[in-house]
């Protein structure tokens, strides 16, 4: 007993104990962020670069320890953090209110303009959140800039920083509230693009867990330390992103820390708007589903049939097709029908979703009616052609109803796979179910209620599919 | 009506139908018998075009089908296809419909017929075939002979000028032959022309007029029924028929 207390002791009690007995400080960041903050520098054998790596080993130096970089989706880094999986998300986390009330911050490392980009020829677009009212603008999502956009313009949320640009540059939005240093990189060197003006400072700070405030105490001070020594100048300068801003820097002070806190307000409270939310976000679900198949039912019909009657050369093509939109991830199709063919067919978020997501299941559905075809005794078209019909009206009277009955099952399990897949939509933009649930998440600083929520939506729209597939297959079992 | 010229069709190493010649005319009954394999039902097959061949030809009522399948006689098809009726061995009636919904469906889709009309038509059918009763049945709710006699009806739908039969009632239970033969006799005695590929000799002997045997892909005898059936000249009739070993 006396020997166990005495290592109990003997442990890490504090969260920089830990940091300091295993030697590493783990910062948590995403690469997909990209220069200049993460990134793999490709001249250089893939070694990681980016300022924020090296303020991560400045103030690792600092501690007495060794920075290690943890990769994670940036959209997941505030609950990878709370989980443990690192000691401190740093990556261009920036300070909103939604976040403060979840995480412990430290100071900050870099004051940021959030810069309002718009289509050169576009001059209704002025430096105020006023202007942009009824306007359709793309941004991060839960970004600092979204936060700032919400409740005044149409806001258009993207998961990457290049995309939001693309989109501006189409027309599909008005414009652009990013960080100054996103459009520096993604936005300004687009020659349609011109820079309206900055509308408030923004600040990246590390996030530390609530629980941990001698680690934020820690990295604050040494934080301050480098600030004083220049070596955060020095650091901002080599990725060129040191601004006149980063002077409020070095006279940080506790009140300066309180204000950028204190504009944080409290978060929202999970309610009867957010279920509203959710119930619209359920019915974009059910629509794209629901169009999607009308798309890929015919589509996926017209395949088999090709394949199975057609001459050789369609046949190999619609074959080909099949394998193609199997082999290949739907977010990848979305991706090159919403971004890689903007610059020759400009579809809106919503058709291109219906579309790529059709065409994907369209290659699903003629596998399974051409099993449903092959599935019919071929006694069934003798008969047919026999008593005068040609190919095609065989096909549309006798042996397709037939398949389409032996086939019902399957695109039941389909419909019922495409609702969720449904929510991979989100990349090019619309907001369905599962992104609306992201969203709220954020918002009201837990994931359980909103998950909750959108689980049941989404059983509640699978579950009489899935019992109507049941009662089909029992039916056609009997007969 | 239908004739056969040095119809020749091979699967690989093997004949199928070794140069067939033969004439079938306007009236009579004909029935095809012979071993397994000897090529019967693929005769009958390339008449409507179920089945390909490789030189000779066929011609129905003035429209000759060549070599080549599908692909090179496909108006030439269409309307022999319509022309001539055919019964299959399984029936073949269609899964998803009713008797009569299988009687009407190529009269309206394929003749144009109006529904009343091909409705009305479609039960003086089935009453022909004796089964009035059963004209909202599906072929699952059937039994073998009644579908056979509903496969009947839908061929003689089409108001066809030949009757192809294979082997019509291979498939059914022994007490179901009567009835669909039954019907056959019927339908000889109206005068229709029928060529039937069956192993029923006594139903040969007594309702078709003339008799072909093949084997090996050659029709080996021919002639009138009775004669072929009660006293076959080839030896390998005789075998075939069984009349050596009493």
């Amino acid at each position: 007993m006396a020997v166990l207390s005495c290592h109990g002791r003997a442990a890490p009690t504090s969260a920089l104990a830990r940091v300091r007995a295993a030697g590493v400080l783990r910062w948590g960041g995403d690469i997909q962020g990209g220069e200049p903050y993460v990134y793999e520098d490709s001249e250089h054998g893939g070694r990681l670069t980016g300022f924020e790596v090296e303020l991560a080993s400045a103030l690792a130096r600092e501690l007495g320890v060794r920075a290690q970089f943890v990769q994670n989706d940036w959209s997941a880094l505030i609950p990878s953090l709370e989980r443990g999986t690192f000691d401190v998300a740093l990556n261009g986390v920036e300070v909103t209110a939604q976040r403060v009330g979840r995480v412990r911050f430290t100071r900050p490392y870099y004051i940021f303009g959030a810069r309002l980009m718009a289509r050169r020829d576009d001059a209704r677009i002025l430096a105020t959140l006023a202007s942009l009212r009824g306007r359709r603008v793309g941004t991060l999502a839960n970004s600092y800039s979204y936060e700032l956009l919400r409740g005044v313009a149409e806001v258009v949320p993207y998961e990457g920083v290049e995309e939001p640009y693309i989109d501006l540059v189409q027309g599909r939005t008005d414009a652009v509230l990013l960080d100054d240093i996103i459009a520096t990189r993604y936005g300004e060197p687009k020659p349609e693009l011109r820079v309206v003006g900055d509308l408030t400072d923004g600040y990246y700070a590390i996030a530390v867990r609530p629980a941990e405030a001698d680690l934020q105490q820690a990295l604050d001070r040494a934080l301050a330390r480098i600030t004083a020594s220049g070596e955060l100048e020095r650091i901002l300068r080599g990725s060129n992103i040191w601004s006149d801003r980063e002077r409020r820097l070095l006279a940080w002070t506790d009140d300066d820390q309180r204000r950028m806190l204190g504009t944080a307000a409290a978060g929202q409270r999970f309610g009867w708007s957010h279920v509203v939310l959710f119930a619209k976000g359920a019915l974009v679900t059910l629509l794209l589903s629901a169009l999607s198949m009308c798309l890929a039912i015919p589509l996926g019909i017209g395949l088999a049939v090709t394949r199975l009657y057609g001459p050789k050369a369609l046949s190999r093509l619609a074959g080909a097709y099949v394998e193609l939109y199997r082999g290949t991830p739907v977010l990848l199709q979305l991706y090159v029908l919403y971004y890689g063919l903007a610059p020759i067919v400009k579809l809106d978020a919503l058709p291109a979703a219906v579309l790529g997501l059709g065409m994907n299941y369209a290659a699903y559905e003629a596998e399974v009616y051409r099993a449903g075809i092959q599935a019919v005794p071929r006694g069934q078209m003798e008969a047919a052609l026999s008593l005068g019909m040609s190919l095609p009206l065989a096909l549309r009277r006798v042996v397709l109803p037939q398949a389409f009955r032996l086939a019902l099952p399957s695109v039941t399990n389909d419909f019922i796979a495409l609702l969720k897949d449904s929510s991979l939509v989100s990349v090019i933009t619309v907001v369905e179910l599962t992104k609306q649930m992201t969203i709220t998440a954020v918002d009201i600083r837990g994931w359980a209620l909103p998950g909750a929520l959108c689980a049941l939506m989404y059983f509640l729209m699978s579950y009489p599919l899935s019992l109507w597939a049941q009662r089909l297959e029992a039916r056609l079992a009997r007969s | 009506m239908i004739e056969v010229h040095e119809l020749r069709k091979v699967y690989g190493e093997r004949t199928i139908l070794g140069g067939i010649t033969a004439t079938f005319e306007k009236g009579q009954v004909v029935a095809l018998v012979g071993p397994s394999g000897g090529g019967k039902s693929t005769l009958l097959r390339c008449l409507n075009g179920l089945e390909s061949f490789d030189s000779g030809r066929v011609v129905v009522g003035g429209e000759t089908l060549l070599p080549g399948g599908a692909k090179v006689n496909r108006a030439a098809l269409h309307r022999v296809r319509q022309r001539v009726g055919m019964v299959f061995q399984q029936w073949n009636l269609f899964a998803h419909r009713t008797a009569l919904g299988n009687v009407i469906e190529a009269p309206v889709h394929v003749k144009g017929a109006p529904l009343a009309q091909a409705t009305e038509r479609g039960r003086e059918l089935l009453a022909r075939v004796g089964l009035s009763h059963r004209e909202g049945a599906y072929p699952h709710e059937m039994s073998g002979g009644e579908q056979q006699r509903v496969a009947i009806a839908r061929a003689l739908a089409m108001d066809p000028e030949v009757l192809l039969l294979d082997e019509p009632t291979s498939a059914l239970d022994p007490e179901r032959v009567g009835e669909v033969l039954d019907v056959l006799s019927a339908l000889a005695a109206d005068g229709l022309t029928m060529l039937i590929v069956t192993h029923e000799m006594r139903f040969a002997r007594e309702v078709s007029h003339r008799t072909l045997v093949l084997h090996g892909g050659q029709i080996i005898e021919e002639g009138p029924s009775r004669s072929v059936i009660d006293d076959p000249k080839h030896e390998r009739t005789r075998a075939f028929l069984g009349l050596d070993r009493k």
